[in-house]
C-alpha cells in the first residue's frame, strides 16, 4: 500500500500451503491468522476466566459454576480474524494494488510465476521484487508427526476443544499456548527438551515457567517425543507418546487428546526458486541475509520480516521495515530501520515485557562490573483482594554503569506487561538514564510505578 | 439459474426472509426508508443504490439479493435498534454478503470495484 501511495504499480501474490491437518486461511500473513491475533484473544478468554475467579472475592455473586465452550471462543476469533481479512482486501482494492490469491515463485531474471488453488499458472515481470514470505510450523520429523500432531497453524480454528494436551517446545508460541489452555481449564502439559524461551533473560524466563508450574500447567523436562501413535480415533481422539530422556536411556509414555507442536519456525525460503535468481540464502537456516536496507545480493530483490538472518521476528518490525524500505525507494527518504531497543511482550498467564538486552547478554556485551541490575517484586492492588501471589510480579533494570547509567534493559513480569512496557521502550529510545527514570514520578496505583 | 431479488422492509422482515433462502448465497442492501416521491431520507443511499444495481449482474448464479429498507431516521438514529443490536450495522448505506465478515459501508458502497469484489470473489 506505501508504495501504491507513490503512483507505483503493485502487485501482492499471498499463498496458504494448507498445513497437514489441512488448515488454510485468508489475507494478513501469520500475525492476523494464526500468530499474534487469536493469540492474544484466547489468552484475554483464559485472563477473563481468572477475572471470574477473582469476582467473587470482589463482591459479585453467582451460583453457577462458570465453564468454556471452545467452539463459542473459536467461531468469535475466527469471525474478527475474516473481517480482518476481508478489510485488509479492500484496503488493497481502494488503492489499486492488485492482489492474487496465488503461489509465487521466480522462474527467471524479473520473474515469477503465480500458481493458483486451482493450479492456473500466469506470469508476472516487475522492476523490483519484496519477499516477505514468513515462516511456518516446524515438524519434529518422528513417525506420527504430521498425521497426528497439531501446530499453532491449527490450533486457532481447531474444530473441536483439543481436550487433554501435550504441548512440545519451550519458546514464547509453546508456552503462551500452553497458557491459555490451561486457563480455559484444560489438563496441559509441556515437554521441554532442554532450557525454556532460549534467547530470552533466563531469570525472567525461570520466574514464567515457576509461576505456570504454580498455575496447573505441568512440565516434562529434558525429554523429546520419538514416536506418535493414534490409540482412539474422535475429534479429538487419543494419542499415544512416547518421550525419550534427553540424559540417559529413560523412556516414557503418556496419553493425550491433542499433541501441539511448538519447537520452531522454518522460514518459507525453499521453493520460491530463489536459485533460480541467484539470491543468495543460509543454507541451514533458509533464513535470508540483506544489508541495513534490507536488500538481498540481487540488487532489485528485497526482503523483510521473519526470513531475514539475524533479524528480531516480530509483526511491527516487518512492518516498520517495508514502509521504509519503500519510502527509501520511491519518497527520496533515507531512514533506515532500526532494530535495536526493540520491545516485545510475551503473552503467558503471567505476562512478560522487555525491551533491550537481557541480564546475560549485558554481561556479556559490558562486563559484569561495568552493569547494574536493580529490581523489585511487586503485588498489583488488583491481586490483593483476591489473595492472589504477592511474590511472582517482578521488574528489573538493567543499567550500563560507564554510561551515565543509561538502562540497556528493561524486563516486567505482571499483568498488563505490554502496555507497560511500551512506554519505557520509547524512554529507552531517548537514552533513558537511572537518574532521570528515579527522577520521574510515579502513578499510584499501578504496577508501572514499580 | 440466474440470481433473484427480494425488497423488504424492516428487521423482522428481513429475518423472516434471509432465514426462507438459507443454503443459497445472500446479498443485502441496507438502505433508509424513501418518502413518497420515491427518495431515501440517506444521501449516501441515494448515491450507492445504483452503483450497487450497476453491478448486479456479477451477482453469482443462485444468488439473492435483499434489498432492504430499514426504516425512518428516527428509527435507525436509535442505537437500540435491531439491525444495529442483532445485525451489528453500523451504518447505512451498508452492503454485505449475509453470513460472512464481508461488507462494505457508506462510501465504500460508491466504488463499483468494491461492490464487484464482494460479489464475485471468495
Amino acid at each position: 500500500q506505501e508504495a501504491a501511495k507513490y503512483e507505483k504499480k503493485v502487485m501482492v501474490l499471498d499463498f496458504v500451503t494448507p498445513t497437514p491437518q489441512g488448515s488454510s486461511w485468508g489475507l494478513g500473513g501469520t500475525c492476523v491468522n494464526v500468530g499474534c491475533i487469536p493469540k492474544k484473544l484466547m489468552h484475554q478468554a483464559a485472563l477473563l476466566g481468572q477475572a471470574l475467579q477473582d469476582s467473587r472475592k470482589f463482591g459479585w455473586q453467582f451460583t453457577e459454576e462458570v465453564k468454556h465452550n471452545w467452539m463459542t471462543m473459536t467461531e468469535s476469533v475466527q469471525n474478527y480474524i475474516g473481517s480482518l481479512n476481508w478489510g485488509y482486501r479492500v484496503a488493497l482494492r481502494d488503492t489499486k494494488v492488485t492482489y492474487e490469491n496465488a503461489y509465487g515463485e521466480f522462474v527467471g531474471p524479473h520473474t515469477v510465476k503465480a500458481t493458483n488453488k486451482k493450479g492456473i499458472e500466469k506470469l508476472y515481470t516487475a522492476e523490483r521484487f519484496i519477499i516477505a514470505t514468513g515462516e511456518r510450523p516446524r515438524y519434529l520429523g518422528i513417525p506420527g508427526d504430521k498425521e497426528y500432531c497439531i501446530s499453532s497453524d491449527d490450533l486457532f480454528s481447531l474444530p473441536y476443544c483439543p481436550g487433554k494436551t501435550l504441548v512440545v517446545g519451550a519458546s514464547y508460541v509453546a508456552l503462551e499456548c500452553a497458557g491459555f489452555l490451561a486457563g480455559l481449564g484444560l489438563d496441559v502439559t509441556v515437554m521441554v527438551r532442554s532450557i525454556l524461551l532460549r534467547g530470552f533473560d533466563q531469570d525472567m524466563a525461570n520466574r514464567i515457567g515457576e509461576y505456570m508450574k504454580e498455575h496447573g500447567v505441568s512440565f516434562i523436562r529434558e525429554f523429546v517425543p520419538i514416536k506418535v501413535e493414534r490409540v482412539e480415533e474422535g475429534s479429538p481422539g487419543i494419542l499415544k507418546v512416547t518421550a525419550k530422556s534427553t540424559a540417559g536411556d529413560q523412556m516414557i509414555e503418556g496419553e493425550y487428546n491433542t499433541v501441539l507442536l511448538a519447537i520452531g519456525r522454518n522460514p518459507c525460503t525453499r521453493r520460491i526458486g530463489l536459485d533460480k535468481v541467484g539470491v543468495n540464502i543460509n543454507e541451514k537456516t533458509g533464513k535470508i541475509p540483506v544489508n541495513d536496507e534490507e536488500q538481498t545480493n540481487v540488487p532489485y530483490i528485497y526482503a523483510i520480516g521473519d526470513i531475514l538472518q539475524d533479524k528480531l521476528e516480530l509483526t511491527p518490525v516487518a512492518i516498520q521495515a517495508g514502509r521504509l524500505l519503500v519510502q527509501r525507494l520511491y519518497a527520496g527518504a533515507t531512514t533506515k530501520c532500526d532494530y535495536v531497543n526493540v520491545p516485545t511482550t510475551v503473552f503467558t498467564p503471567l505476562e512478560y515485557g522487555a525491551c533491550g538486552y537481557s541480564e546475560e547478554t549485558a554481561v556479556e556485551k559490558f562486563g559484569e562490573e561495568n552493569i547494574e541490575v536493580y529490581h523489585s517484586h511487586f503485588w498489583p492492588l488488583e491481586w490483593t483482594v483476591p489473595s492472589r501471589d504477592n511474590n511472582k510480579c517482578y521488574a528489573k533494570i538493567i543499567c550500563n554503569i560507564q554510561d551515565n547509567e543509561r538502562v540497556i534493559g528493561f524486563h516486567v513480569l505482571g499483568p498488563n506487561a505490554g502496555e507497560v512496557t511500551q512506554g519505557f521502550a520509547a524512554a529507552i529510545k531517548c537514552g533513558l538514564t537511572k537518574e532521570q527514570l528515579d527522577s520521574t514520578v510515579g502513578i499510584h496505583p499501578v504496577c508501572a510505578e514499580v | 439459474m440466474g440470481w433473484e431479488e427480494v425488497q423488504v422492509r424492516g428487521y423482522s422482515e428481513f429475518v423472516r426472509t434471509a432465514q426462507s433462502y438459507h443454503g443459497r448465497p445472500i446479498f443485502a442492501l441496507f438502505c433508509g426508508d424513501k418518502d413518497a416521491e420515491g427518495k431515501s431520507w440517506c444521501p449516501d443511499c441515494v448515491t450507492a443504490e445504483p452503483v450497487v444495481r450497476k453491478e448486479l449482474h456479477n451477482l453469482p448464479d443462485d444468488s439473492v439479493f435483499i434489498y432492504c429498507l430499514v426504516g425512518e431516521r428516527a428509527y435507525w438514529k436509535d442505537p437500540n435498534n435491531e439491525f444495529r443490536k442483532n445485525l451489528k450495522l453500523t451504518a447505512v448505506p451498508t452492503l454485505l454478503k449475509y453470513g460472512t465478515p464481508q461488507k462494505l459501508v457508506e462510501e465504500e458502497c460508491f466504488k463499483a470495484e468494491l461492490v464487484r469484489m464482494l460479489f464475485t470473489e471468495d
